[in-house]
């Protein structure tokens, strides 16, 4: 394969987000070193400017429809990669605001924390925008190295070390596992870039290398069975990271899953339904059974993502473009609640030095508004109405529902009510137990802010769903038609 | 003005509880008078709406449409009908009535009240929802303050051990913790009632699910399903099984009626309240609003269902209420028993038996939650529900006694009460098509008096316990005003029925109309034409 490295400026304005940022981030780092006097807040307000700027910066791309590809359709900027970019940004600026407080306890490489979440993000914005193999596969190691580091931030705690030694041996396992998919792709169709695959035949080795790549991506989003690391990492990892891992990397990671399934493998389509809605059932029943028996508020979190991936991989098993519109919707819907969760876990265990569900008894007595918000966010992440988490999962249904799986719908169904029940545990400790120690918890400015946000935003999404159901919508209008199945595998008769 | 009624009604007490959220929690007197104003509002309009229903013209009166959201077909459409109307009423009186009923509550009362508006606003919002998106919306969103409100402001049942008391962790390691352990403490009942619900709630929504995308039209519109769905045979069975025991699990139909009581027992009485007078008629309501209305078919073949189980309801919950020592659950079993009357009535689908079942939940509404008020009063006073325990009361509180006396009697359906109206009418109508379920029915009344005055003796009468000799009556206006606003409805509508009357007959004779001719009709003129 030739490269033809020719950028016109027309071109460079595709890229500019990533390329402010990658400026701003290494004026950041330069700053951190430089000045003596800089606090880490002001580089934390900083890195939150820049990523304003860039958002803003999409938003008017996304006005303006300056879209288009670059590289060899190796990189696309289309309207669906704004809405994950801008996604993610939210995403990272929220982690931030988190983060401000809680970084104040680390005693070394303060100013790096923000390169390393900045950089992250770089990474995942250039995954949504990735549009070939090979660049799923760089970026996505790209982002993941931020991640190592992260995860292992609190390097004098073991629990902090452990969960980085385990995300890092098996996301290097599921990068093995990338690579040798993409190899095998590529050695049965000749291309990397998706849109060229899409009239492919069936094969053996085709099936095997997509197989693969989707244990890769599977690890990233913590799918069921590639979920392992999850529960470990969520809990030892600080929890602005963990906050974070649960939203940023599945987002981007579902864009790629979107484009590679919807895109070029659209004529398999029977039989990677049939993948999605296996992996969608036992994820959501196995994360929301598991959580149950959870004693530590982010383990709980953990497996509740579980749990919330399988709800999103409802969308993916329908496989139309409403399928991927619900997708997105819910990532907004899951941005707000479960980020919020998060802020209030952070602001919660700033006081108590715990994140057991035990040392939240009576959080409603000590802190009204935490105690509130968490309700709030806690009974979106279950579904319950007037909040986001409902209306996603609705639409994530009515598109099941007019493809026709009626056994995922059912389990979906029957698994909003097992969930029921262990976030109501949580709130029961909240309201319902009385507080061993009654004294009042404070939370900062800079966790308020992203709770603020996270109460509205699940508050909005929830009562006024409307707008943004049709920038989902307009988001993806390139799969409004979908190919319809023409090839078939060797593995499943008739396809 | 009259035009926006129902949304006065709809907003009010969800403008009343965001409010409240800005009020200091100290300002007590404000926090509860900022309640109270709030429902006041939603009652007057619903007052309103109530007598201003035109019974001539029929159909959905105070229509109001929004887009919601164009790319799902879900608009947030409102209107009231004959028996959304008197349903939107009843929960305003006892939203009204409840606030004044728990106007002593101590501890963390902005929160309650804000749970309370959030419940009585989303019930209501059930009674006039014309699209099944907001209709199942409502019914969720009520649910869920149902957990806070019977967990945090409710109480244990007696025989309550606490996890910690030594003689609970000897229990811990029984077999008997399994039956008798948790099954008294307010947070089982408070967490058995929202599994429930919801478990019922997502049956039903595989149904209105099923009914979006198998109609083919891709709407939530009420009244266009109506008109156009067209379901195989099949599958509008299937459909309606999903709509019926989703939610009948809330109506409560015998087996699916356990939660209920437990969940009575445990709710502070406000909650009761709402709870056994209009929630548990969200499921009588959707039953009507989806199964009757877009299932006519399925409705006519499959109501016999309904007819069976209300044999159970109506003597098991009976029987339980008799030899039940705990006021509140003789009051809980007691509705659930009585839901059964509601469930004949529809099963029946005769002009005068659907109408008496309509007429028969706003009665009990009434008298339900005049009683759940009045036991609140007891148990605020002596600490104890436990009948045996207690006696000689109406020395102490002769008001609270002359009133449950009242209460009883509307419970029991005694003439000049609206209960008496919607009773005989269920019997009467229901007489041609199941003679059996109306003896049933009649031996229940002899069930309710008797369980009824066993209670009233119980508590009022007899030698009085020197232990409560301390208890006081309801003297001031406000805790008098509820139970007199709600004898004073119960007597003045079952002395002149009439309006309330029509007004149900207007939307349940084309309905009944429907339901049983739609098919014979068609299948008479098109047998023998098509090969």
């Amino acid at each position: 394969m030739q490269f033809n490295l020719s950028l016109s400026a027309a071109d460079l304005i595709l890229l500019m987000p990533e390329i402010f940022l990658t400026i701003w981030l290494c004026v950041i780092l330069a700053l951190d070193f430089s000045l003596k006097r800089i606090t880490h807040q002001q580089l934390a307000h900083l890195s939150i400017a820049g990523l304003g700027i860039t958002a803003i910066m999409l938003f008017v791309f996304d006005q303006n429809g300056t879209t288009g590809a670059l590289f060899k359709d190796m990189y696309v900027l289309d309207h669906m990669a704004i809405l994950f970019k801008i996604i993610i940004l939210g995403a990272t600026a929220l982690v931030l605001f988190m983060s401000i407080d809680y970084v104040q306890e680390f005693r070394f490489f303060k100013g790096e924390y923000y390169f390393m979440v900045l950089m992250s993000a770089i990474g995942m914005m250039f995954m949504a925008s990735s549009n070939d193999l090979l660049s799923v596969f760089v970026t996505l190691e790209f982002s993941t190295f931020g991640f190592y580091v992260l995860v292992a931030y609190l390097r004098d705690d073991q629990r902090s070390s452990e969960a980085g030694l385990k995300f890092f041996i098996l996301g290097v396992f599921a990068a093995g596992l990338l690579a040798y998919g993409i190899s095998l792709v590529y050695g049965e169709t000749g291309t990397l870039v998706f849109s060229e695959m899409a009239g492919t035949q069936g094969s053996y080795g085709l099936a095997i290398g997509f197989i693969l790549i989707f244990a890769a991506l599977g690890f990233k989003i913590g799918a069921v069975p590639f979920h392992a690391w999850i529960p470990d990492t969520y809990q030892g990892a600080p929890t602005p990271v963990t906050a974070f891992l649960s939203l940023a990397p599945k987002a981007a990671a579902l864009a790629i899953l979107l484009r590679m399934f919807f895109v070029a493998l659209a004529s398999f389509k029977p039989m990677w339904v049939l993948l999605f809605v296996v992996a969608s059932i036992f994820s959501m029943t196995y994360g929301n059974i598991v959580a149950i028996a959870q004693k530590n508020i982010k383990r709980l979190l953990a497996y509740s993502g579980i749990a919330q991936i399988g709800n999103i991989m409802i969308g993916l098993a329908a496989g139309t473009k409403q399928g991927s519109d619900a997708i997105m919707f819910y990532l907004l819907t899951y941005m707000f609640a479960n980020l919020g969760a998060f802020a209030v876990v952070i602001a919660v265990s700033q006081v108590i030095k715990s994140d057991e569900i035990e040392d939240y008894n009576g959080l409603n007595r000590r802190s009204p508004f935490l105690a509130a918000a968490m309700l709030l966010f806690l009974l979106s992440l279950a579904g319950v109405p007037p909040l986001a988490g409902f209306i996603g999962k609705i639409y994530l249904f009515i598109a099941a529902m007019n493809q026709e799986l009626y056994t995922l719908l059912i389990v979906g169904l029957i698994n909003i009510v097992i969930s029921m029940y262990y976030y109501l545990i949580v709130v029961k400790k909240m309201y319902i137990n009385e507080p061993s120690d009654p004294s009042p918890i404070q939370a900062s400015l800079p966790i308020k802010v992203a709770v603020y946000v996270g109460i509205t935003g699940t508050l909005l999404l929830g009562i006024y769903p409307g707008p943004f159901i049709d920038w989902a919508v307009d988001a993806t209008l390139m799969f409004s038609n979908i190919a319809a199945p023409t090839a078939s595998l060797p593995i499943l008769p008739g396809g | 003005m009259g035009e926006y009624s129902l949304l006065i009604i709809l907003f009010a007490p969800f403008l009343g509880s965001i409010a409240l959220i800005f009020i200091p929690r100290q300002e007590e007197l404000m926090v509860r008078m900022t309640a109270a104003i709030s429902a006041g509002i939603s009652l007057l309009a619903s007052f309103y709406i109530f007598f201003a229903y035109d019974p001539i013209k029929g159909g959905f009166q105070f229509v109001q449409r929004f887009a919601w959201s164009e790319e799902l077909g879900i608009a947030f459409y409102v209107g009231v009908d004959g028996i959304g109307g008197p349903l939107v009423f009843a929960s305003a009186i006892l939203l009204f009535a409840g606030i004044f009923v728990s106007w002593h509550i101590k501890d963390r009362t902005k929160e309650f009240y804000i749970f309370l508006l959030i419940l009585a606003a989303a019930t209501i919002g059930v009674f006039m929802s014309l699209d099944l998106f907001f209709l199942y919306f409502f019914y969720e969103m009520s649910v869920l303050p149902m957990y806070l409100l019977l967990g945090v402001w409710g109480s244990h049942t007696k025989g309550y051990l606490s996890m910690t008391d030594p003689e609970g962790l000897k229990l811990r390691d029984s077999v008997d913790f399994i039956f008798n352990f948790g099954s008294n403490s307010k947070e089982y009942a408070a967490m058995k009632l929202t599994l429930f619900l919801s478990a019922g709630a997502v049956m039903a929504l595989m149904g209105i699910l099923l009914i979006y995308h198998m109609s083919g039209l891709h709407t939530f519109d009420i009244l266009v399903l109506r008109e156009q769905a067209k379901f195989t045979d099949t599958m509008s069975t299937l459909i309606w099984i999903l709509i019926f025991f989703g939610f009948a699990s809330i109506a409560p139909i015998w087996p699916l009626h356990s939660w209920s009581p437990v969940g009575h027992a445990a709710a502070p009485a406000a909650t009761s309240m709402l709870h056994a007078g209009v929630l548990m008629k969200l499921g009588h309501f959707s039953i009507i609003r989806v199964g009757f209305e877009i299932l006519p078919e399925a409705t006519r073949d499959l109501m016999w269902i309904a007819a069976v189980l209300c044999i159970g309801s109506i003597i098991y919950g009976g029987l339980v209420s008799y030899f039940a020592k705990d006021t509140k659950y003789v009051i809980g079993y007691s509705s659930s028993s009585h839901m059964g009357y509601i469930f004949l009535g529809m099963a029946a689908l005769s002009y005068i038996s659907l109408s008496g079942a309509v007429i028969y939940m706003f009665a009990h509404a009434l008298a339900t939650s005049m009683l759940f008020a009045m036991a609140g009063w007891v148990y605020d006073q002596t600490h104890s529900r436990d009948i045996p325990s207690l006696g000689g009361l109406s020395e102490k509180m002769p008001f609270i006694a002359g009133a449950f006396i009242v209460a009883c009697m509307a419970s029991i359906g005694m003439p000049g009460t609206i209960n008496f109206v919607a009773e005989i009418m269920i019997i009467v109508g229901s007489w041609d098509r199941y003679p059996l379920q109306v003896v049933v029915a009649v031996l229940g009344i002899v069930l309710t008096m008797a369980y009824m005055f066993k209670m009233m003796r119980g508590l009022f009468y007899g030698k009085l316990d020197p232990e409560f000799a301390h208890t006081s009556d309801a003297k001031s206006w406000i805790d008098r005003m509820p139970l007199i606003l709600l004898i004073a409805c119960s007597i003045i509508l079952g002395l002149f029925p009439g309006h309330f009357y029509d007004v149900v007959r207007s939307t349940v004779e084309p309905m009944v109309d429907r339901i049983n001719q739609v098919a014979p009709l068609v299948t008479q003129n098109t047998r023998g034409l098509l090969p």
